[in-house]
């Protein structure tokens, strides 16, 4: 009884929005697991950014999570939260006043967003967003999200990252809209290749085969996708990511070590994929030429005991420096004070650490096994095996002072022109082309 | 009366190798051997040997009528040597024919007028020498590096003996004067000036295999016809390009030697058109009037000036050190250090650290052996140190690479934009322009070399 009262409420509620909504405007349902201030990593935050200049671009956006805290709220989109709408416990009247309450607008989201990234660990929020039961999440948001699907008004579905893809395809199912998966990282490149789940696999795979397209965030995901998970070529479509816009709010801290030392640095998890290892070894080779370089391992992770043991091995203790996990202020401070920045990974997506240092004027080393690598020129690129030829750029950075300054000049100007409008123009130009695509049949 | 005047570049560097910092001081082998060595089989293969070949049938086809001039840079005829020896046979077959005139360059294709005038003086003499050795040929006209020019070179090289000397004819210079008259530099009034039809010269150059140029496809019946126009408007119409234009700029399955193979039949059609080399132009034909050229010119890029090598401080910071370096290693006596540091000098170790463009399909990426050129100065800046030790150990002096050049004085001291009013000319001012509407005449090459230069 109560439910079908829930469903009567719903119904009316979603016919008669208050909002006034333009017919001609493209309206996109895009499903996210993150988003500020519920979020555990990059994607979250690249996801803010990205439906900010959608919406600036005039796209109506109503973006749908599975859960995050009741008071979440947009200034610029329709936020629905599925876990708040149907709750799996036993529903109850004031449930639909926190529903009506998700519909409204709040000035103070930004001032909010700021404290919370201040003083929150990100490892709590990973626990919550990515339990034992995410599988069982999955396909409960899946549930929910069909639900809504019947109900919202829209043209296309955009669906981040892999565990919203069981939903988007039964958002799809639900409406007959077109959709487009937005794939960030894949198991693959999580696992290194060894030990890959299956389960996940096999979601991401069906999400990709049912999707109309599918945006890549660099080239080296689309090899990816065509080699390790058979997507065809003509389906994928790579959208780069952009930078954070510009935040000069940090002072310019000149540090003491800097008096007699350069310092080198490394932020990022300390795990496999990011290659602290590499940075490790190319310290060693750096000092042997020139002892007045600190090293600074930023983060924290899985590698991190192992790094601190191999560092006392080499005897370089007192060059190094492990201040575990950083906050976003200390991220930026240390990119301010940093002479040279470098990304060693493995294997990276994107990689949007570098940009940081960019913005902070330091320059960056960046391994060539990485989606950034494709778009940035104004940086120094290595493989990330190749520990000679790291310590010999960063050595190189270090020591000539022209270098430096005209990767600093070039990089900042090269990060300020990588701003969010152009990858959302992009996915305005996707939705146009899945609905073309439709249309054609 | 129009005598066409073909004028080949013939160039290699010695390429650098990855040059890390754990070499320095380890290992002086500078020089990727292998890569040059690759470049210049390919090179032969592709263009120098189908072209001399042409040029030897054609020259045997009308009796002498057709004539040509070359410049081949001493750091070429070495890999010659080197690599590919049938090259060299073929250009001195060439030679001998008497139908081809060799110009003097400086022997490493190098910037050194703009740096050290000694060295530039030691360079132009080795390449005197080097010329007269392989080809027999006491050269009369000289063309320094990149047709960089202006009226100091011109009197400079005039005190060495030269007639005659080549200048890129770019729309800022000439203003409402024609290339296709002999001129006579400031400052320089024994010697003759011929200055590049870039016009018609990059029409083969650059546009000739362009499908989305409104002349294409070129034939030789259109450009003789374009030629022969400036009868009586002219007395020679200057084509000065790059050799590498036939074969590896310009593919075969393009036509272009097809397109040279007919052009003389085409361009004889016409009972007053002559082919000359460089001397026999300055010879027949009074200067029309003085050139002034106060700032250095030179025929790359759009902007026709230096910016090509030294228009951001990478490219000043590492020519600064390199010719820092000059005095002490020819003090040494190590030859072979001064030969490998004259190998430095080569101006394209400057040209892959320009940075002005990053865009894809830039013409300096292409040529570019280094993924970008921050690498490339990196190599060159690991390697100016290890010359650095060399010295150190030779002469015990010490000697340091300054890794702080912010503010390296440019050698030139305007500005490399010359003016575009030409009130400095003889008589008045009959047109004076814009830098925009000047700006707008120049032909847009970068589009055009995109699609015509592949990766070297």
């Amino acid at each position: 009884m109560f439910n079908f009262l829930l469903f009567i409420v719903l119904l009316t509620f979603f016919s008669f929005n208050g909002k006034k909504r333009v017919r001609n405007n493209l309206k996109v349902l895009m499903l996210g697991w993150e988003f500020p201030p519920f979020f555990a990593g990059g994607v979250g935050m690249v996801c803010y950014h990205l439906t900010r200049a959608l919406c600036q671009q005039g796209i109506e956006l109503t973006y749908v999570m599975p859960f995050g805290p009741t008071m979440m709220r947009s200034d610029y989109m329709k936020l629905l939260i599925a876990d708040n709408l149907f709750p799996r416990m036993r529903f109850q009247l004031k449930e639909v006043h926190t529903l009506l309450g998700a519909y409204a607008t709040s000035e103070s989201y930004d001032q909010d967003l700021k404290k919370y990234l201040v003083s929150a660990s990100p490892g709590g929020r990973a626990k919550a967003l990515y339990g034992p039961n995410v599988f069982q999440e999955a396909y409960l948001f899946a549930e929910k999200v069909k639900l809504i699907a019947t109900l919202e008004d829209f043209d296309v579905i955009h669906a981040h990252d892999h565990w919203t893809f069981p939903a988007a395809i039964a958002a799809k199912k639900a409406s007959g809209k077109p959709l487009v998966v937005h794939v960030h990282i894949t198991e693959f490149d999580k696992s290194g290749g060894v030990g890959v789940d299956q389960r996940v696999y096999d979601i991401e795979r069906k999400g990709m085969e049912e999707a109309d397209l599918v945006i890549a965030i660099s080239n080296f995901i689309k090899q990816r996708l065509i080699n390790s998970y058979g997507v065809p070529e003509w389906k994928i479509r790579v959208v780069y990511n952009a930078a954070e816009p510009p935040n000069n709010d940090v002072d310019h801290d000149a540090s003491r070590i800097k008096e007699t030392d350069k310092i080198v640095l490394f932020i990022g998890r300390v795990t496999l994929q990011k290659g602290p290892d590499y940075f490790v070894e190319a310290a060693k080779k750096v000092l042997d030429i020139d002892p007045n370089v600190k090293f600074i391992l930023g983060g924290t992770g899985d590698m991190l005991p192992r790094m601190i043991e191999r560092v006392a091995q080499l005897g370089l203790a007192d060059k190094f420096i492990f201040p575990g996990f950083l906050n976003r202020e200390e991220v930026m401070k240390l990119n301010k004070i940093a002479d040279v920045f470098v990304m060693p990974s493995v294997s990276e997506p994107f990689g949007l650490v570098p940009l940081e240092a960019m913005a902070q004027e330091t320059p960056a080393i960046i391994s060539k096994q990485s989606g950034v690598s494709e778009v940035l020129n104004h940086v120094l690129k290595v493989d990330f095996w190749d520990v000679n030829d790291m310590a010999n750029k960063i050595l190189a950075v270090l020591h000539y002072g022209t270098l430096n300054r005209q990767l600093k000049q070039h990089g900042l100007v090269e990060v300020r022109n990588m701003t969010w409008d152009k990858p959302a123009s992009k996915c305005v130009e996707i939705y146009s082309e899945m609905l073309r695509m439709r249309s054609g049949k | 009366m129009v005598s066409i005047c073909f004028y080949f570049q013939v160039h290699q560097p010695f390429r650098l190798r990855k040059f890390s910092v754990f070499d320095i001081g380890n290992n002086s082998n500078y020089f990727d051997d292998h890569k040059n060595n690759e470049v210049m089989k390919k090179v032969a293969a592709k263009c120098y040997i189908p072209t001399n070949k042409v040029l030897l049938n054609l020259i045997k086809r009308y009796n002498g009528k057709f004539r040509v001039s070359f410049s081949i840079s001493g750091v070429a005829l070495e890999q010659f040597e080197r690599y590919a020896p049938e090259v060299l046979h073929s250009f001195r077959e060439l030679a001998k024919t008497g139908c081809v005139e060799f110009l003097n360059e400086t022997y490493y294709h190098s910037l050194s007028y703009l740096y050290d005038k000694d060295e530039f003086k030691q360079q132009v003499l080795l390449h005197r020498d080097k010329i007269h050795e392989l080809f027999g040929q006491e050269a009369k006209v000289f063309r320094n590096t990149e047709l960089i020019f202006n009226n100091e070179l011109a009197n400079f090289i005039q005190g060495l003996g030269y007639e005659g000397i080549l200048a890129e004819g770019a729309d800022h210079i000439l203003g409402w004067r024609s290339p296709n008259f002999v001129y006579t530099p400031k400052t320089a009034d024994k010697m003759k000036l011929l200055l590049k039809n870039y016009k018609l010269s990059d029409d083969i150059a650059f546009r000739f295999s362009n499908k989305s140029w409104e002349e294409h496809p070129l034939t030789a019946t259109k450009f003789s016809r374009w030629v022969s126009a400036n009868n009586g408007n002219g007395n020679v119409v200057n084509l000065f390009m790059d050799y590498e234009t036939f074969g590896e700029h310009q593919w075969k399955d393009t036509g272009i030697f097809d397109f040279l193979e007919h052009l003389p039949e085409e361009l004889f059609k016409h009972p007053d058109n002559d082919f000359v080399t460089v001397s026999e132009a300055i010879k027949r034909y009074p200067a029309v009037a003085e050139m002034d050229m106060h700032n250095f010119v030179s025929w790359a890029d759009v902007e026709r000036d230096l910016s090509a090598w030294l228009g951001n401080p990478l490219q000043n910071s590492a020519a600064h050190e390199l010719y820092k370096l000059g005095q002490m290693v020819k003090s040494s006596g190590d030859k072979k250090l001064i030969d490998d540091w004259r190998k430095l000098t080569t101006s394209d170790h400057m040209y892959y650290m320009c940075i002005k463009w990053f865009s894809d399909g830039d013409v300096h990426k292409y040529f570019n052996p280094y993924d970008s050129p921050y690498e490339g100065f990196i190599s060159f800046m690991n390697v100016l140190n290890d010359i650095a030790i060399r010295i150190r150990d030779i002469t015990k002096k010490n000697v340091t690479i300054s890794d702080d050049y912010e503010s390296a004085p440019k050698p030139f001291a305007s500005s490399t934009k010359a003016s575009c009013g030409i009130g400095n000319a003889q008589g008045k001012i009959m047109m004076s322009e814009s830098p925009s509407q000047v700006a707008s005449m120049f032909i847009d090459h970068e589009d055009n070399i995109n699609k015509v230069f592949e990766k070297r």
